[in-house]
């Protein structure tokens, strides 16, 4: 059989033409489809239109705290300087700081809390005594010793007293919301502490 | 492959330059060596002389811990040796000395008494008497220098006058206190004196602190605590144990066995920690919750009880400051550093109507401490230096007690 070259170009351009069809086909039932689904969508709810800013929500200014940690002997506490957006409100603003005590991780300072420690919850009664209600780690992680049960301590008390020297008198520390005897067997802290320096 | 054109070496291969570097540098390294030898020579010989070897000196202190002189010391075949001089500064300022260099004997004239002593020889003949005495170590002439051993000063004077001669290798330390200076005095016969030696925590749950070898400070407290029960058994003093075995004991049944057998004095064993692995030494601490860190002024509104488990100790404060101060003082004999009083809010001394203190043995967390808190005979000179401090409070205790002159 002898072979004819318009007939083979004419059958790849019957080929393109058809490939071409179906393509444009499927693109407009695409977009038909695409059209479709917009129109059945549940309109949502346009957003809330910006309400006038309260001035007591606005962010305050970042503020410096004092917290205090081991210096690079480990052997005294000094404050180190960070900057914190501190709540107006004093319950708030103790619980950022203790936080921030907490989790503080400054290179050459060793935080003299145990790691692992969580906060719980803070209180401010009427005697201006702080109720700080840590988790277990601040005595089940603790080294033990009384030098270094003490100095724990005083990092919380310091820490709290630099940064509110009005508002607080004496911090009782508890654990799980449960007044202790001590942290690590020496220091006895079945009452309020204040710290005389 | 080497090559050599008039001065110049071309080196191709480097294990030759290295030999032929050693070949160009030899003299100088010659040289150096010699420099190296000579100095090893001259250090060694300096620092040895016939196996004498120079020491820091000795200390002598007296019974209330204050230095009364500082004596050069030689060592020589691992003994510590003190010129004769010595006995003249510190024991008796009359004494004289002669010595016969060709026979190598050396007379000794105190406290009346005529002391012959024979070089490299260990005997001491004591006249008159006749009494032969022999030293752990024979005296020896070091530098010219008839010198004596560390065991005359510790064995010999106690025959002489009613002193106790006390040694610490570590520190070269000798104290002198009269002989039983601190037994109690008949007034409260020393069956009367209960003392209470807590051993902190005990128990599987309450192990304290823990040092990197392993080593726990209920197992360093609870050894302490039965040798100081151990030590005054011979005083017929009564020493109660808070616990006697590895078991744990709360707070309450620690007041217990002291307020049950009417305890006198209570001491509270403990290891410390601390977060930098350097501190290192014994602390006391004292129950005072108006210390530094204190308890607030409101405590006279809460109830009765509380308030009296607060204050307990409050009308004890002055006798503990007392036994703590006598425990610094036997205390500093033993340790490098000085010994600290600190007052705090300590559990451990709540709801104890006694005197009492808290005893920080050393810091598990330092290697020296460490060291020493793991050595046995380290433990036991520390029993020795707590009982002399009890009987240093019992008897400054029991003086106060004798009715003074207008009284009778």
């Amino acid at each position: 059989m002898k072979y004819n070259s318009s007939t083979g170009f004419s059958r790849l351009l019957i080929i393109w033409g058809i490939t071409l069809l179906v393509v444009a086909i499927s693109l407009g039932l695409t977009l038909f489809l695409i059209e479709q689904s917009k129109q059945t969508v549940i309109p949502i709810a346009p957003p809330p239109l910006p309400v006038a800013a309260n001035p007591s929500d606005t962010p305050p200014p970042p503020q410096r705290v004092n917290l205090f940690l081991l210096d690079p002997t480990a052997l005294t506490l000094v404050p180190v300087k960070i900057e914190r957006r501190l709540h107006t409100e004093s319950t708030q603003r103790l619980r950022q700081v203790i936080k921030a005590l907490i989790q503080e991780t400054s290179p050459n300072f060793r935080n003299p809390i145990p790691r692992g420690t969580l906060l719980n919850e803070v209180y401010i009664d009427s005697h201006q005594t702080a109720y700080l209600d840590f988790s277990r780690h601040l005595t089940d992680g603790h080294i033990g010793g009384t030098t270094a049960e003490r100095l724990t301590v005083m990092a919380i008390l310091k820490t709290v007293f630099d940064a509110f020297p009005n508002d607080i008198k004496q911090v009782q520390i508890l654990i799980d919301g449960n007044e202790v005897k001590t942290l690590a067997g020496h220091l006895n802290l079945s009452q309020p502490l204040h710290f005389f320096d | 492959m080497t090559r050599q054109k008039s001065n110049v070496v071309y080196i191709k291969n480097p294990k030759e330059m290295r030999v032929n570097r050693r070949l160009v540098h030899h003299p100088l390294i010659a040289m150096r060596n010699a420099v190296y030898a000579l100095f090893f020579v001259v250090c060694i010989s300096c620092i040895v002389d016939n196996g004498v070897a120079q020491e820091p000196d000795v200390h002598f202190i007296d019974a209330d811990g204050k230095t009364i002189a500082e004596v050069p010391a030689q060592l020589k075949d691992e003994t510590v040796y003190l010129s004769i001089d010595a006995v003249k500064q510190v024991f008796d300022p009359a004494m004289t000395y002669q010595y016969n260099h060709p026979r190598k004997r050396l007379t000794l004239r105190m406290k009346g008494k005529q002391l012959r002593l024979q070089m490299d020889k260990p005997t001491i003949n004591i006249d008159p008497g006749g009494e032969i005495v022999t030293l752990s170590a024979p005296p020896v002439i070091i530098g010219q220098q008839p010198m004596v051993p560390i065991g005359f000063f510790t064995q010999l004077l106690p025959l002489f006058n009613d002193v106790e001669v006390i040694y610490n290798p570590s520190l070269r330390r000798i104290q002198m206190r009269p002989k039983g200076a601190w037994m109690p005095t008949e007034t409260a016969g020393p069956q009367n004196w209960a003392i209470i030696i807590d051993p902190g925590h005990g128990g599987v749950d309450d192990t304290g602190c823990q040092a990197s070898t392993g080593l726990l400070e209920k197992d360093v407290v609870l050894a302490l605590a039965k040798q100081i029960q151990q030590l005054n058994k011979p005083r017929e003093m009564q020493v109660y144990l808070t616990r006697q075995t590895d078991t744990k004991k709360t707070h309450f049944e620690r007041i217990q066995v002291a307020n049950r057998n009417q305890g006198r004095l209570f001491l509270s064993l403990h290891c410390n920690a601390s977060f930098s692995p350097h501190e290192k030494g014994i602390k006391i601490y004292l129950n005072n919750p108006k210390g530094q860190l204190r308890f607030p002024s409101t405590i006279g509104q809460a109830p009765a009880g509380q308030r009296l488990k607060i204050l307990a100790q409050a009308n004890f404060l002055k006798q503990s400051r007392d036994f703590a101060a006598d425990l610094q003082t036997e205390l500093n004999f033993l340790t490098e550093i000085p010994v600290t009083i600190t007052e705090l809010p300590l559990i451990a001394l709540s709801e104890i109507y006694m005197p009492g203190v808290v005893l920080e043995l050393g810091y598990l967390s330092n290697a020296e401490d460490l060291e020493q808190l793991s050595n046995p005979e380290y433990i036991t000179s520390v029993a020795q230096a707590v009982t002399r401090a009890i009987q240093r409070y019992i008897s400054s205790a029991n003086q106060s007690l004798l009715p003074t002159a207008s009284e009778q």
